[in-house]
């Protein structure tokens, strides 16, 4: 009978029921888009920190910053004039470590020792500069006419008897990145958020090998393949493999293993960056004031510190969602829940007399209760249903559209930035990166979904089967009478 | 059998107390067939109320069969009219979306019995009242004198002791009318209920054997030699 009685009226009241569906609907759908859509700007924001960090990283440690200016570096380059005016090419590679800024390698194994940490490795981060091109001496002429051979015709100078003529120089400026990576601990630093999508990537044993993983973006450009051999300031390195990044840009252009690299700089056993993997996820601040206290002249960096450097729009849509969202949401939510609390109460008024013949008929309240409730439980399933395929229908149009969002980092001059963050992400700072906005609708969310349309059912009910119990049969009858 | 003891009720509308019933006495035997009448307002619907147990007294007893419905608990009192109380209403009172059948059963329903059996039952109910061809009907389809035999069939379905009516034939024009007595009046007779009836309707209280006027919120009983 309850079953018979609850079909018949939400039939009956069909019009009724789907607009206390809708409402329902409506604000299960936002809430299904807005935790979608943040879902994805929080996967986007990860991925672009995954691009700096490298996958299971939980903190960097760099070295404090030095005062500005104090022995900072400046690249030279020497190049001669050559004589036998022959114009040949000369080449000069300028490898500087990236932020000037320095660890000793004994800090990778102290860092590694603190509580809490899992794992710790260190990577040198390079910036090459390679120079290359000729160089021609302009020639004496007498008189009028003649040119120097050459590229360039400037230079010229007058002279009492005649002309210096022609000579001048044609130089190419090639800036590259280079990564000095711990073959020994691959699962940790910046390469492991890069996929090796061609060749292979370095073996435990390649310490001191001349191999080269080349990004596949940098590969591209410069024609480089697997089995291709780049040369950096006359080192030949084998490439045996290209990477390609998950998300983001790569965090360098070219990984070669640490000693390798830290020969290349003439910084012997020297890091910039130490990589930390933290023993147990939810204690990370207190391994990094550890760090902090026990390893002096460092600064530590945990992904919560570079988050907060993220700004740009993807910072922008990800506070939008978090704060207007939400609210937007928990609105609509409740003005739906109102709606339906009102509508069934509503409802009960007009069914009076039916709800005292029952009474009448000898139903109990609760039973009278009952049957309200379960009308507008049925009505909030039915709007949980809508609103999931609308919320779906709108998590998939957004994953469709995949609006571009750009993830600026280092606008917001977190600690990490202040206190001069190393390696890649040094490279990172103030970069600009553009990533794709999805709607991931996970179970969580399916969950909370059905739990909202049941709890709207509930409210709804509640409103409806609390003015039901109050009717009394005589009450009812009277209208009649 | 009723013992009705000094039943007043009285209710509080605007700032004026109204003496909806004004110290009823009144004795009601088992297998009676009481009539009552009475200008509108004067308290007949009232006084049924406290007859069916659907509201209580403000003071006084009604004691049915020994207990008194005035001092029981809602959830006895609820029990009580399950089981013993059936009641007939002007309007039909029917449930617009259950067919007859449904209409039927769901006084059935309290008594806590299988769907087959409260089935079975209610379709011979239907029957007795002359529409076991119409079970499937919607109260919707049905005319009001079809209507008003499904109330009593949904009334009677149970077996109770007493049969309440409140004007039931106040909906109906006058051939339903005899059609609705004639059904009622068999079914007491068949039944051996005690039957209470309101009714403003002079040609069907002329038939009452006992004739109850009230007004005021005061009773006057006589016998009806006529009938």
């Amino acid at each position: 009978m309850f079953f018979t009685y609850l079909r018949r009226e939400l039939r009956r009241r069909r019009k009724a029921a789907l607009v206390v569906a809708s409402g329902l609907a409506l604000g299960i759908a936002l809430v299904i888009v807005v935790s979608s859509v943040s879902a994805g700007m929080g996967r986007a924001q990860e991925g672009v920190l995954q691009s700096l960090y490298g996958l299971g990283t939980d903190m960097t440690v760099t070295k404090a910053a030095a005062p500005a200016g104090s022995d900072a570096q400046r690249p030279r380059f020497r190049f001669d004039a050559q004589d036998d005016g022959s114009g040949g090419e000369q080449s000069s590679d300028r490898v500087m470590v990236r932020g000037f800024q320095t660890l000793a390698g004994s800090t990778v194994g102290r860092v590694d020792a603190q509580s809490g940490v899992a794992d710790a490795v260190g990577g040198l981060s390079l910036e090459v500069v390679k120079v290359s091109g000729a160089f021609t001496r302009g020639r004496f002429e007498q008189g009028e006419g003649g040119g120097g051979q050459g590229f360039g015709r400037g230079g010229a100078q007058p002279s009492p008897q005649g002309r210096v003529e022609g000579g001048g120089a044609d130089f190419d400026v090639n800036s590259y990145s280079v990564y000095g990576t711990d073959v020994t601990k691959p699962a940790l630093g910046p390469l492991t958020s890069s996929k090796i999508t061609s060749g292979r990537s370095f073996t435990r044993s390649e310490t001191d090998a001349k191999v080269a993983v080349a990004d596949a973006a940098y590969a591209k450009e410069k024609k480089l393949k697997t089995g291709s051999t780049v040369t950096v300031k006359g080192t030949g390195f084998k490439v045996v493999g290209i990477a390609t990044a998950d998300s983001g840009d790569a965090a360098a252009d070219l990984y070669v293993p640490l000693k390798q690299a830290q020969t290349l700089a003439g910084a012997k056993d020297k890091v910039t960056t130490i990589y930390v993997k933290a023993t147990d996820s939810q204690r990370i601040d207190s391994v990094k004031s550890e760090i902090r206290k026990d390893v002096p002249g460092t600064t530590v960096t945990t992904s919560a510190d570079l988050a907060d450097t993220v700004s740009g729009s993807l910072s922008t849509a990800s506070s939008l969602a978090a704060s207007v969202g939400k609210w937007l949401s928990i609105v609509v939510l409740a003005a739906a829940f109102l709606v339906a609390g009102l509508l069934t109460s509503s409802a009960v008024s007009r069914r009076v007399r039916e709800f005292g013949t029952l009474k009448a008929l000898g139903w109990k309240s609760g039973r009278v209760t009952r049957q309200v409730v379960g009308e507008a439980v049925v009505n909030g399933l039915v709007g949980g249903a809508l609103g999931i395929a609308l919320g779906l229908a709108g998590a998939y149009a957004v994953t469709a559209v995949s609006p571009t969002l750009q993830a600026q980092l280092g606008g917001g001059g977190g600690e990490g930035l202040r206190g001069g963050f190393g390696g890649p992400g040094r490279e990172a700072a103030g970069r600009t990166l553009d990533v794709a906005l999805t709607a991931p609708v996970g179970l969580t969310t399916i969950a909370l979904a059905v739990g909202l349309a049941v709890a709207g059912g509930l409210i709804a009910g509640a409103f409806g089967g609390w003015r039901a119990s109050r009717l009394r049969p005589a009450d009812a009858l009277r209208r009649v009478a | 059998m009723y013992e009705l003891r000094a039943v007043t009720k009285h209710y509080t509308r605007a700032k004026d107390t109204v003496h909806a019933l004004d110290g009823i006495d009144l004795t009601i035997p088992d297998g009676d067939r009481l009539v009552i009448q009475g200008p509108t307002g004067g308290g007949k619907s009232t006084l049924l109320q406290m007859l069916g147990g659907l509201d209580r007294p403000t003071s006084g007893e009604i004691v049915l069969d020994g207990t008194d419905l005035a001092a029981l608990p809602e959830a006895r009192l609820t029990r009580v009219r399950s089981e013993s109380i059936g009641f007939v209403f002007q309007a039909f009172n029917l449930i617009p979306t259950l067919t007859a059948q449904e209409n039927v059963e769901t006084a059935l329903v309290p008594l806590g019995m299988k769907p087959k059996q409260r089935r079975e039952q209610a379709a011979e109910a239907l029957k007795s009242v002359g529409l076991g061809e119409r079970r499937a009907h919607l109260p919707g389809e049905m005319s009001g004198g079809q209507q008003q035999r499904v109330a009593i069939a949904r009334a009677l379905v149970k077996q109770p002791k007493v049969l309440l009516a409140d004007e039931p034939t106040g909906n109906l024009d006058e051939s339903m009318r005899d059609e609705i007595m004639d059904v009622l009046e068999r079914m007491w007779e068949e039944l051996g209920l005690t039957f209470v009836m309101v009714t403003h309707d002079s040609v069907i209280a002329r038939k009452a054997p006992r004739l109850a006027t009230i007004r005021e919120g005061r009773i006057s009983v006589k016998e009806n030699t006529r009938a």
